[in-house]
């Protein structure tokens, strides 16, 4: 090869064509994909005039500080209380799902007994079923956790437990069933084994599900509008939905609101962003 | 040190049995051989021995103690698995010492018995590491040492060699023969490699079919197996075996002589044939015959054979080299 | 060996053993799915399982007064809860639909070889993290029917822009259009990691046989991409079957009812108090994702076989 083109010097084209798409590709997703972002900016950073009328005309004054200080004093500061409860709620609900979906989907691949089918079939029905709200409203209020945060955060493990499982278990099948062996040799007890071998081997799948589970869960707008009803365990989803009517003739306010409601999960993004779409992958094929 | 005896030993697995009664007896510091064919129930074995799988029916015992039912890590055993079994998220030292930290032995004595284990081994630069930087002989070597640690009665080996390359396995053989000496312990090893069962056992167990066909020290396994299927797996080429009218006129079963012991002559013999190919390996040749009476007959012949394909030979059994195996 | 086998050591321990003997525990505890079938069991089986009693009930969460099939009849009769059961349909078919073609498409052209390739595969990516509400919030503004954004660039190139979601007509499709915009990237990434998977040698050899790129990606990519697409269209028609927030915050399922799925009928009917009938709702729309997601997968996993 490189004796031949020595011989005949061979003219390279330049490859126009990957460099036409991406410029072409990155063209089309700006408009559909960052402009959508940028009008939530930018109507967020104007006065109530220049918001109401929706468009990219720049603002005629900049007050991204006082619409700020007025999204979050309203109501009697209802959005930092909104921000708090979600917090928890994400927290408690993430804590939970990542213990209890890595010890199923850990017996689940390991163990082989009937059990399992059923198991099985039921985190399936988890991923299809819709949950059915009245019936749950019902319990919860049979067990007193409806309108509880306690009782948010375990309607969120109980609805992210399919999805967790199936994750975990599609990874766990990819650590060799020796090292549990070496392990009781070794002279582990089972809880030793999945404590200080497994669990700590599951960390790459762990991150993921901590950041999509956390993203989901915040950003989660049905659940807490059947089961958290009342001012005083509003979320954020919440808040923001609650001030639309409020802010109808305020869009510069709400649009602030938007932009603050998408800040974490952007944050999160910014530092999680390759592991998430490895992580998503990994387990949502192999599943 | 301590003797391990299996009285009665099988298994099943649902309703397929696939080990068949096993009776045997590994001396204390014997160094005793599975081999077998994949699926003869040798690695299942092994592991019943470890406490891995259930025993459905018999009775294991290591150095007396009836230990059927016991945890494996209540065996007094040690086992080095296939794939290593390295914990990927420790060092080597954690790696080694993981059993004793679980036993909740003091932090100073954890590291002095690591330390004289990794010295043993050659690993003493490599305890800070993770496995996954290190080579294959390297990690078959951490996984020994977390054998070692344990200061087992009885080490178990699951076809430790299978996954390195050719000369390395040839030298983690000599280290693994190495250390059974200056450790004095009893060791099991599995494997399906009839040269590491010939160069390294004390006994060789061959197992097919979840039954013991043949115990015995490799030589007499050599020289006088008992079955055709024995006289088959060990020796290489192996054995020629021939069965039906070709035997029936040998007045016997089955009948068998090894390569080795074919004498070629191009002018007087027992049989005649031609040949079909030579494989020559340096020292030695393979000869491949055409023989009208018996169908392929392999011989073995020094490196210098000026034969080739399509020659003429007579091919001679060696006096008292042959096996005749019952009807 | 016979190891692979891989039956465990409590089955075997049922085919009967030498009695006297004593058990050994698995090293996998079945207590394990304890904790998490305890929260499972109550928040959402048992509720499940109750949602069969009480849609049948005239229901005030402490009475219940059982009707018979009533409610389900009533559903039935009433013309806009009928139309809430075709929408939630078309809205399924339409965004499962659009995320497979779009989310295969991006997929390829975001696993080639293109210049800002990184910074492309997240713009795409990232609306899937963004708050539906604010989303919604932002379209709804943006879709207006004078003022929005999208009818004002229209205008500048001389068409007349629809009332996206205020034309009863329309306003379904636009959020099933903005639902796809907000979802396509979950479905881009998981065909991305499909096509990864696709050992290299297969379009090798078929550019070696003389494949064109088309054929490439008709004779190579789309089959053996295949289990990424049923990963995809599952998820994507259950949730789009069992989804309401993006037309609450959009449209509020209107205008009318035009823009009514089963999932905002239920909470419509659970705010009014008829729980009953919320209940039903919440069985019928059950009913539908059974009787589209299973004969799916059941057709999917057959083709497998044939592969």
């Amino acid at each position: 090869m490189t004796a031949m083109s020595a011989r005949r010097p061979r003219r390279r084209p330049t490859k126009w064509r990957p460099i036409v798409t991406g410029a072409l590709a990155m063209a089309v997703a700006f408009v559909v994909f960052v402009v959508p972002f940028l009008f939530i900016a930018l109507q967020a950073v104007k006065n109530r005039r220049d918001a109401s009328r929706l468009n990219f005309a720049w603002p005629s004054e900049w007050q991204a500080w006082q619409n700020f200080r007025d999204v979050i004093s309203e109501r009697n500061y209802m959005l930092l209380l909104a921000y708090f409860n979600s917090t928890v709620i994400t927290v408690g609900a993430v804590a939970l799902l990542i213990v209890l979906a890595a010890m199923v989907g850990y017996v689940l691949q390991r163990r082989r007994s009937r059990l399992n089918g059923i198991v099985m079939a039921l985190v399936l029905a988890g991923l299809m079923i819709p949950p059915a709200v009245v019936p749950t409203i019902w319990v919860l209020q049979g067990l007193g956790l409806f309108k509880t945060i306690h009782g948010m955060i375990l309607i969120q493990v109980a609805y992210g437990l399919s999805f967790s499982v199936l994750l975990y278990r599609a990874f766990i099948a990819t650590i060799p069933k020796e090292l549990d062996e070496a392990a009781i040799i070794d002279g582990a007890k089972p809880l030793q084994v999945f404590f200080r071998v497994i669990l700590p081997l599951l960390r790459p799948v762990t991150v993921t599900l901590i950041v999509v589970q956390s993203i989901a869960i915040f950003n989660d707008f049905t659940n807490p509008l059947y089961y958290l009803p009342g001012r005083e365990n509003v979320t954020v989803q919440l808040t923001l939905y609650n001030f639309q009517s409020q802010f109808s003739s305020q869009m510069n306010l709400l649009f602030m609101n938007v932009l603050l409601v998408t800040i974490p999960p952007l944050i999160v993004f910014i530092f999680f962003n390759r592991q998430i779409v490895a992580g998503m992958t990994a387990g949502a094929v192999k599943g | 040190m301590a003797e391990v005896q299996l009285r009665g030993v099988s298994k099943s697995f649902g309703g397929l049995e696939v080990i068949k009664g096993i009776d045997l007896t590994v001396a204390s510091g014997e160094f005793c051989v599975f081999v077998g064919p994949s699926g003869c129930g040798k690695s299942t074995l092994l592991r019943m021995i470890a406490g891995l799988e259930e025993v459905t029916d018999g009775e294991i015992r290591i150095g007396g103690r009836d230990v059927t039912d016991a945890e494996p890590s209540a065996r007094g055993i040690a086992m080095v698995f296939q794939n290593y079994a390295l914990y990927p998220h420790l060092t080597v030292a954690q790696n080694i010492g993981f059993g004793l930290s679980l036993a909740r032995m003091p932090k100073a004595e954890i590291e002095a018995k690591v330390r004289a284990a990794a010295d043993t081994l050659q690993l003493t630069h490599l305890l800070d590491r993770k496995p996954k930087a290190l080579s294959g002989g390297q990690r078959q070597r951490v996984a020994i040492g977390r054998a070692i640690v344990r200061d087992p009665k009885v080490f178990l080996f699951d076809e430790p060699l299978s996954n390195l390359d050719a000369s390395l396995r040839a030298e983690m053989r000599l280290e693994i023969a190495d250390l059974h000496g200056r450790l004095d312990a009893t060791m099991i090893y599995v494997t399906h490699d009839q040269v590491e069962a010939m160069t390294m056992a004390d006994q060789i167990v061959v197992l097919n079919g979840g039954r013991i066909e043949q115990a015995g020290t490799p030589m007499e396994l050599y020289r006088r197996p008992d079955t055709p299927f024995v006289a088959g797996f060990l020796g290489s080429p192996r054995m020629n075996l021939f069965n039906g009218d070709a035997a029936r006129a040998m007045g016997t079963g089955v009948y068998g002589i090894r390569p080795e012991h074919v004498l070629l002559s191009p002018d007087r013999g027992r049989w005649q044939g031609r040949v079909r190919h030579v494989e020559r390996l340096g020292a030695d040749a393979i000869i491949y015959l055409d023989v009208p009476q018996l169908g392929e007959l392999v011989a073995r012949t020094g490196g210098d054979t000026t034969l080739g394909p399509g020659a003429q030979v007579w091919a001679t059994p060696q006096d008292g080299a042959e096996h005749r195996f019952g009807g | 060996m016979a190891a692979g086998v891989g039956l465990s050591s409590a089955d075997v321990r049922l085919q009967g053993r030498a009695p006297g003997r004593t058990r050994r525990r698995s090293p996998y505890p079945t207590w394990f799915f304890l904790p998490a079938a305890v929260i499972y069991g109550a928040l959402f089986l048992l509720p499940t399982v109750a949602s069969l009693w009480f849609s049948l009930t005239r229901w005030t969460l402490f009475e219940a007064e059982f009707i018979g099939f009533e409610n389900f009849r009533q559903f039935f009769r009433e013309p806009f809860l009928v139309q809430g059961v075709v929408n939630t349909l078309i809205y399924g078919a339409l965004t499962s639909g659009l995320k497979t073609v779009l989310g295969l498409l991006l997929a390829v052209l975001l696993t080639g070889n293109i210049l800002f390739r990184g910074t492309l595969r997240t713009l795409v990516f990232f609306p899937v993290l963004v708050s539906t509400i604010g989303v919604g919030f932002a379209f709804e503004a943006m879709m207006h029917p004078t003022k929005g954004v999208i009818n004002v660039a229209l205008e500048a190139v001389g068409i007349d822009g629809p009332g996206w979601i205020t034309n009863p007509s329309l306003a379904l499709v636009s959020v099933a259009l903005v639902d796809v915009w907000k979802g396509v990237g979950l479905a881009t990434v998981i065909f991305m990691a499909g096509i990864v998977s696709i050992p290299a040698d297969y379009y090798e050899a078929a550019r070696i046989d003389g494949a064109t790129r088309w054929q490439l990606f008709w004779r190579v990519t789309v089959p053996l991409v295949r289990p990424a697409t049923v990963t995809v269209v599952t998820l994507s028609l259950i949730g789009g079957l069992r989804y309401f927030e993006l037309i609450w915050a959009m449209t509020g399922g209107g205008p009318g009812f035009s823009s009514d799925v089963i999932a905002s009928v239920i909470y419509k009917q659970y705010q009014a108090g008829f729980y009953g009938l919320a209940t039903a709702g919440n069985v019928i729309l059950f009913g539908i994702i059974a009787l589209v997601v299973l004969p799916l997968t059941w057709w999917f996993n057959r083709r497998e076989v044939d592969l």
